[in-house]
């Protein structure tokens, strides 16, 4: 389906991972540290990005950072750790979704084809999406603000779109993880949390005390009218 | 490890309120000091109040007596020398003698007693005292006459052949010590009251810093393990406040060792679990074409790689509440969707698919339709997920799963309202004996009734992260009989999450069964069942 690269310092899972998403049909590539992932990635893009927190040398979080530069490739954190500051740092340094070790084949694989097929299908959206100063293109996959293009990733995009669609209206966290990273019910509410704070930082003039992105305690998100 | 931690299933805290409740004290320090004080103060004071008491009486007596002898010889000197005029009407002498006030005289002169007093005559003056003087001694005695304290002076007169006596009333030197006595006496109360009052004080005072102690070692009982003492500038405190903190310190370090070495062990365990599940997922997929035995054998393995996957997150969890690092994520959700979803993916997973679609409906009581509660998803999933596992693997499975409002109470403050959120889950097994009920929440108890199934399937700490799962909700859960046989695992999750509290530790016993069946026909509304 997709070209995907794990980046996995343990041997033994890094094979293991390979077979069991070749076997679902992806095309797999490994690398086992994050400065050649880097280098890879440079040289020949991928659709995706499974990421292992813990590498020698270059960490997950600074890989993922240093891909997220120059790309708005779909990046996946694979954690041993669900703690909520290991989750929360790996979010922030730019991924999209985590998945905590040991997970399920199947389970990975689906998040994989939600998050390419979303990839994929990005741009076929509606027409220009105004709020403050901020302007979005969906259809072009641009974000500016003040007239100048703002740097998303896919997934910011989405749920950027997702928000300025509904002015107005409170969607909750369910709604969003089913809109924007298209899972279902049992989807992490802290995903929707950290990509809303990333968000808050590229379009509000002050992120700590939000203009537009408003938090409704206990209900969700709404763009302010 | 972790077995060994709270083998009693009771919280230390509570354990240790509980140990100190039962035993039977005698007097703490503080009143045994105050006693001492008091009694101290008592003894000095009666001692004191004594010795004035007697100097002063002896005073007071003495003095007295000093001026009535001298009276009472002026007296019989011009009553000897009247006698010896033969004219004298001693009748006449004996009024016109000068005496003090609430003095009597009383003359012997002739063989005849004459007496100022109609009630002080002859027979008042001690027999003794008239022998004596009669004889020709001069004496003084002390008396009684008529409750009241005398003293008689005798002169002889033996050149005129009388004898001239005066009593002296002694009530006003009485009423006067009387009056000192009690003085003395309530100074010396006072004073004894005063002492306790200085050794409660003091006491207080010299323990006012093992308070401090007190509330510190109580803090950490409770699980708040960063509390330390503070010595201020006293020296004789600072050993114990810098030895009880030194405590406090290595027991922080030893729980934290252990919790970050459980979760290490769990977190360590997750790559070669990896590595299998991945594995186990390949072969998995090509089922088809193994051989039978292998088909077996890829069975088995992956049953107990889910076990052992499932061991490894619970000891994780397990490990984070005793670090005190579980925290809540709260997420607003539709608890009845949060119970439905939860139930039907374990019910299948339980069962390995073979079973089919979720086999018991889950009951909504009235008013819990469209409630929104706020929770942590992923720890009710859990809860969810553990009860039904349970049931599935020592009681025979679930029977009946009901979401509904816990019923008003009627507490000692009034009513409380219904702000509680209550899951049922009832079992078809044999029940559970009532010194089990709240054991089988501890670390890897299995029941005595636990079939062979169970032991070789759970992981033994479901029921104890349930338990910890509603404690942080700041809920309750706990067993009782099913009606029509079975167990009823009840969960009371509050509208309003307040954190943990002590009443929902594991195994606190729940209220009274509520005698109310949903559905049973009486209720406003029928239950509605979703399947």
């Amino acid at each position: 389906m997709g070209r995907i690269l794990i980046v996995e310092d343990d041997e033994r899972i890094r094979s293991s991972m390979r077979l069991a998403l070749e076997d679902e049909g992806h095309t797999v590539e490994d690398v086992d540290s994050g400065e050649e992932a880097v280098r890879r990635f440079s040289a020949d893009p991928f659709e995706l990005v499974l990421i292992d927190l813990m590498l020698p040398g270059m960490d997950g979080f600074e890989t993922c950072r240093s891909l997220r530069r120059h790309s708005t490739v779909p990046v996946i954190m694979v954690t041993a750790r669900s703690d909520t500051h290991d989750v929360v740092a790996g979010l922030e340094a730019g991924a999209d979704d985590y998945v905590t070790k040991p997970f399920v084949a199947k389970e990975l694989s689906a998040r994989i084809r939600a998050l390419l097929r979303r990839a994929r299908s990005d741009g076929a959206g509606s027409g220009a999406l105004t709020f403050g100063d901020v302007e979005i293109e969906p259809d072009a996959g641009v974000v500016r603000r003040d007239g100048e293009e703002v740097h998303c990733t896919r997934t910011e995009f989405r749920l950027l779109c997702e928000l300025a669609g509904h002015p107005g209206k409170v969607l909750s966290r369910e709604h969003l993880l089913e809109q924007v990273w298209g899972y279902d019910y049992f989807g992490d509410g802290r995903l929707v949390d950290v990509h809303v704070r990333r968000l808050r930082t590229k379009v509000e003039p002050d992120p700590a005390s939000p203009r537009f992105i408003l938090t409704v305690r206990g209900m969700g998100y709404k763009l302010a009218v | 490890m972790v077995r060994s931690r709270r083998s009693d299933g009771v919280p230390p805290a509570a354990a240790g309120r509980r140990a100190s409740r039962t035993r039977s004290l005698g007097p703490g320090l503080r009143a045994r000091v105050t006693l001492a004080f008091a009694i101290g103060a008592l003894l000095l004071s009666t001692v004191m109040a004594g010795i004035t008491y007697f100097v002063a009486r002896q005073t007071f007596l003495s003095e007295r007596q000093a001026a009535e002898l001298r009276q009472s010889f002026a007296n019989a000197a011009l009553i000897q020398s009247a006698l010896r005029s033969p004219t004298t009407e001693v009748t006449q002498l004996i009024e016109s003698v000068d005496t003090l006030p609430g003095s009597r005289s009383v003359l012997h002169a002739g063989g005849q007693w004459y007496a100022t007093s109609i009630s002080v005559g002859q027979s008042a003056i001690p027999a003794a005292e008239r022998t004596l003087v009669l004889g020709g001694t001069p004496a003084t005695q002390r008396f009684t006459l008529d409750g009241s304290p005398q003293l008689v002076i005798g002169v002889p007169l033996p050149a005129v052949h009388a004898a001239y006596f005066e009593v002296f009333s002694l009530e006003e030197v009485a009423g006067t010590l009387r009056a000192l006595a009690v003085t003395l006496a309530a100074a010396a109360l006072v004073t004894t009251v005063a002492g306790a009052g200085v050794g409660r004080w003091v006491s207080g005072r010299a323990l006012r810093p093992l308070a401090g102690v007190t509330d510190a070692a109580v803090a950490i009982a409770d699980g708040d393990l960063d509390t330390r003492v503070e010595a201020g500038d006293d020296a004789d405190l600072e050993e114990l406040a810098s030895a009880f903190n030194r405590m406090a310190t290595n027991l922080q370090d030893r729980i934290e060792r252990e919790a970050r070495f459980t979760s290490d062990v769990s977190h360590e365990l997750r790559s070669p679990l990896t590595t299998l599940t991945a594995t186990v997922s390949v072969l998995e997929s090509h089922r088809d074409q193994l051989a039978p035995p292998a088909r077996s054998a890829l069975d088995l393995l992956r049953a107990d790689l889910q076990r052992f996957t499932r061991m490894v997150d619970d000891l994780l969890e397990i490990s984070r509440f005793d670090a005190g690092s579980a925290e809540l994520s709260l997420d607003e959700v539709d608890p009845v969707e949060l119970v439905h979803r939860a139930v039907a993916a374990t019910a299948s997973v339980a069962t390995d698919g073979r079973r089919g679609p979720v086999a018991f409906p889950v009951e909504v009581g009235p008013g819990v339709e469209g409630l929104r509660l706020r929770v942590d998803k992923r720890r009710v999933e859990r809860i969810m997920a553990n009860l039904v596992e349970n049931a599935d693997l020592y009681a025979g499975g679930v029977t009946r799963v009901l979401v509904e409002r816990r019923p008003a109470l009627t507490a000692a403050g009034g009513v409380v309202p219904p702000d509680a959120l209550r899951v049922v889950v009832e079992d078809r097994g044999p029940g559970i004996p009532d010194p089990e009920r709240t054991r089988i929440f501890e670390r890897f108890y299995r029941g005595g009734r636990a079939g062979r199934r169970a032991a070789s399937q759970g992981t033994g700490l479901g029921l104890s992260l349930v338990a910890e799962h509603v404690r942080l909700h700041g809920g309750r859960v706990w067993n009782e009989d099913a009606p029509g046989g079975g167990t009823r695992f009840i969960v009371e999750l509050p509208f309003a999450p307040t954190g943990p509290t002590a009443a929902s530790a594991p195994g606190a016993p729940g209220p009274a069964p509520v005698g109310r069946t949903v559905g049973g026909g009486g209720g406003a509304a029928a239950p509605r069942v979703r399947t």
